[in-house]
């Protein structure tokens, strides 16, 4: 999955010029928390809703005047994606900068903005449950061809794969969460003990060997 | 009074052989009913007309099923979720699946002109048939179809949903429609069929607050799945108070059912009818129309039925089976009835996470309550 997949296009830009208040005002109404400042088509900084209200907080040393540009607290430089990174790197970079934006450039002209949001978004298509359908969860041995063999055997029974979720179990396996188009997921799941893979849920499996 | 609908044409609708959707299940209640001396005449319902089953389903979906059920070639099958696993195309469905909705319907008519307070559907609950997609052994939507002919003469419907699987075809047919309150009680989607059914799914726009998920955890017990029906059913209906209630009375969350993994006893379900039966008749204008719907240990859900059946037509029930009727029956499906109606207690070995799960389901309620609070007013 790809940052152009999943980033915003309709953007909300602002200049340096912009006023605090109105960059607030402009947060508040937009619903939104992340502001990419522009000037002569170039991004140069940032400004967030919690930029804003530290550096109008009475509680800060020295509380800047709502009416001062945003120039003077906006964040640079910026860290950027591209829109063909894959999502698990702007991920990665955003939870090692502690930042809950990053501005799209591609051939450094501003495209997209990807927010936190946005990830939790892709993370809810990855897991969700988008078709009606029965779960399987199978711990699978870490080796070609293994996956292969419950697809087929999903496929001999007419068994569609609406997901594929995996994730490391320990060294010699794979957990493998399945979201397949069957009521029935008792008896798919015995014939797949059956065929020697490891079945987590349902639970209560007897197989065959 | 409560009328009895059916219709033989219901065998129509046959799955397969070996398929669990078996029209055995509701033949055994028809028949111990008579054995029993308890049988009473039953309505029998015209088939659905295509007209009344578009009123829930699209044109090309219907146009794909009824093709298909007559032996046609039609292109895109899978996408209409047919010919797969649980839904394979088997000829003369589609007329089954309409015969069952009529009967569904007839039901709403008899509460519509006042002729009976309560009815049971002897067929019917296929909860999961979605406006455009066939899904867990469900072609048309007969318990939408049924609800749709009540708003429509204008009165307000609740739908209760005690199949152990979401009711989400009935769900989506009505999530924005501020007549229909609908309640499904189920094992949790986060293990089981058909995945959704979460407390957030609370309906949308002038629907918002009137669709309730109440999502129970595997291995919940009577005990605990009663508290959480009364904690919750009773005061949603209460304060909807609908002119009828529709209720899709699965039979699966039995704890011998192999599809799932609720608990339940043939005593917890008598305890359930009559609690539902109660809430019907103190809220909701005493008028229900009673489904069967999902049930897949074939000597169970006779069981469960039958007991609903004669709860509703105040009958006592007998403390065994007769002998020969089991003889009979045990024959023809190859498996051993139980002597009782009900269970053998204990019925199954001790849940080691029983602690655990009734506080879960306990929750459950607050939560619920706590997401519609603010719109229940």
């Amino acid at each position: 999955m790809l940052i152009r997949e999943v980033m915003k296009t309709d953007l909300t830009i602002i200049s340096p010029e912009t006023k605090l208040n109105d960059a607030y005002a402009l947060m508040l109404g937009r619903k939104i928390r992340h502001l990419p400042v522009v000037e002569d088509e170039n991004l140069i900084g940032v400004v967030t809703d919690r930029d804003l209200r530290l550096a109008t907080s009475k509680l800060s040393e020295q509380p800047f005047d709502p009416e001062i540009q945003v120039r003077k607290i906006m964040k640079y430089p910026v860290r950027t994606a591209h829109p063909s990174d894959p999502i698990e790197l702007a991920t990665r970079l955003m939870r090692e900068l502690k930042i809950g934006c990053m501005p799209v450039l591609e051939e450094s002209k501003l495209v997209g903005m990807v927010t936190t949001s946005d990830l939790l978004d892709a993370l809810l298509l990855l897991t969700g449950v988008h078709q009606p359908s029965g779960r399987l969860d199978i711990r699978l041995p870490n080796r070609s061809g293994e996956l292969a063999r419950l697809a087929s055997l999903l496929a001999g029974h007419k068994i569609n794969i609406h997901s594929i979720l995996t994730y490391p179990d320990n060294e010699r396996n794979v957990r493998l969460v399945l979201r397949i188009d069957t009521i029935e997921i008792k008896f798919i799941a015995q014939e797949i003990c059956n065929a020697g893979f490891q079945v987590i849920w349902p639970p209560h499996i007897a197989c065959v060997k | 009074m409560c009328q009895i609908i059916y219709n033989p044409q219901y065998k129509k609708y046959n799955l397969g052989a070996n398929h669990p959707f078996d029209h055995a299940r509701v033949e055994m209640v028809i028949d111990l009913m008579k054995e029993l001396g308890y049988l009473k005449e039953m309505i029998v319902p015209d088939i659905a007309s295509i007209d009344e089953i578009l009123t829930i389903h699209g044109n090309d979906y219907v146009s794909a099923v009824e093709d298909a059920s007559l032996g046609k070639q039609v292109n895109d099958l899978e996408k209409f979720g047919l010919g797969t696993f649980d839904n394979p195309v088997v000829e003369g469905m589609a007329e089954g699946a309409r015969y069952q909705t009529g009967g569904t319907i007839l039901g709403a008519q008899i509460l519509l002109e006042n002729k009976a307070k309560k009815v049971l559907q002897l067929g019917g609950g296929f909860h999961h048939a979605h406006k455009n997609l066939a899904a867990g052994f469900c072609l048309y939507n007969d318990l939408a179809a049924a609800i749709k002919k009540m708003t429509g003469a204008g009165w307000h419907v609740a739908y209760l949903d005690i199949d152990v699987h979401h009711g989400d075809g009935v769900h989506e047919a009505f999530y924005s429609d501020e007549n229909v309150m609908c309640i499904s009680f189920h094992e949790s989607g986060e293990y089981l069929f058909p995945g959704t059914g979460w407390i957030h799914e609370l309906g949308k726009g002038m629907g918002r607050s009137l669709k309730l998920n109440v999502p129970l955890e595997p291995f919940t017990e009577g005990e605990s799945y009663i508290e959480v029906l009364k904690g919750i059913a009773e005061p949603a209906l209460k304060w909807f108070k609908p002119d009828a209630v529709v209720i899709q009375a699965g039979a699966d969350a039995h704890f011998s059912d192999p599809l799932a993994d609720l608990m339940l006893t043939t005593q917890d379900f008598e305890i359930i009818f009559k609690t539902i039966i109660q809430i019907v008749d103190e809220y909701c204008n005493g008028r229900a129309l009673f489904t069967l719907g999902g049930g897949y240990s074939i000597t169970a859900a006779s069981r469960i039925w039958s007991i609903l059946y004669m709860t509703l037509l105040g009958f006592d029930i007998p403390e065994k089976i007769p002998e020969e009727w089991r003889a009979k029956w045990e024959a023809k499906i190859g498996k051993k009835i139980p002597e009782s109606f009900y269970d053998l207690l204990p019925a199954f070995e001790p849940i080691p996470r029983k602690d655990e799960i009734n506080r879960h389901n306990k929750e459950l309620i607050r939560r619920v309550m706590d997401a519609v609070a603010g719109d229940w007013i």
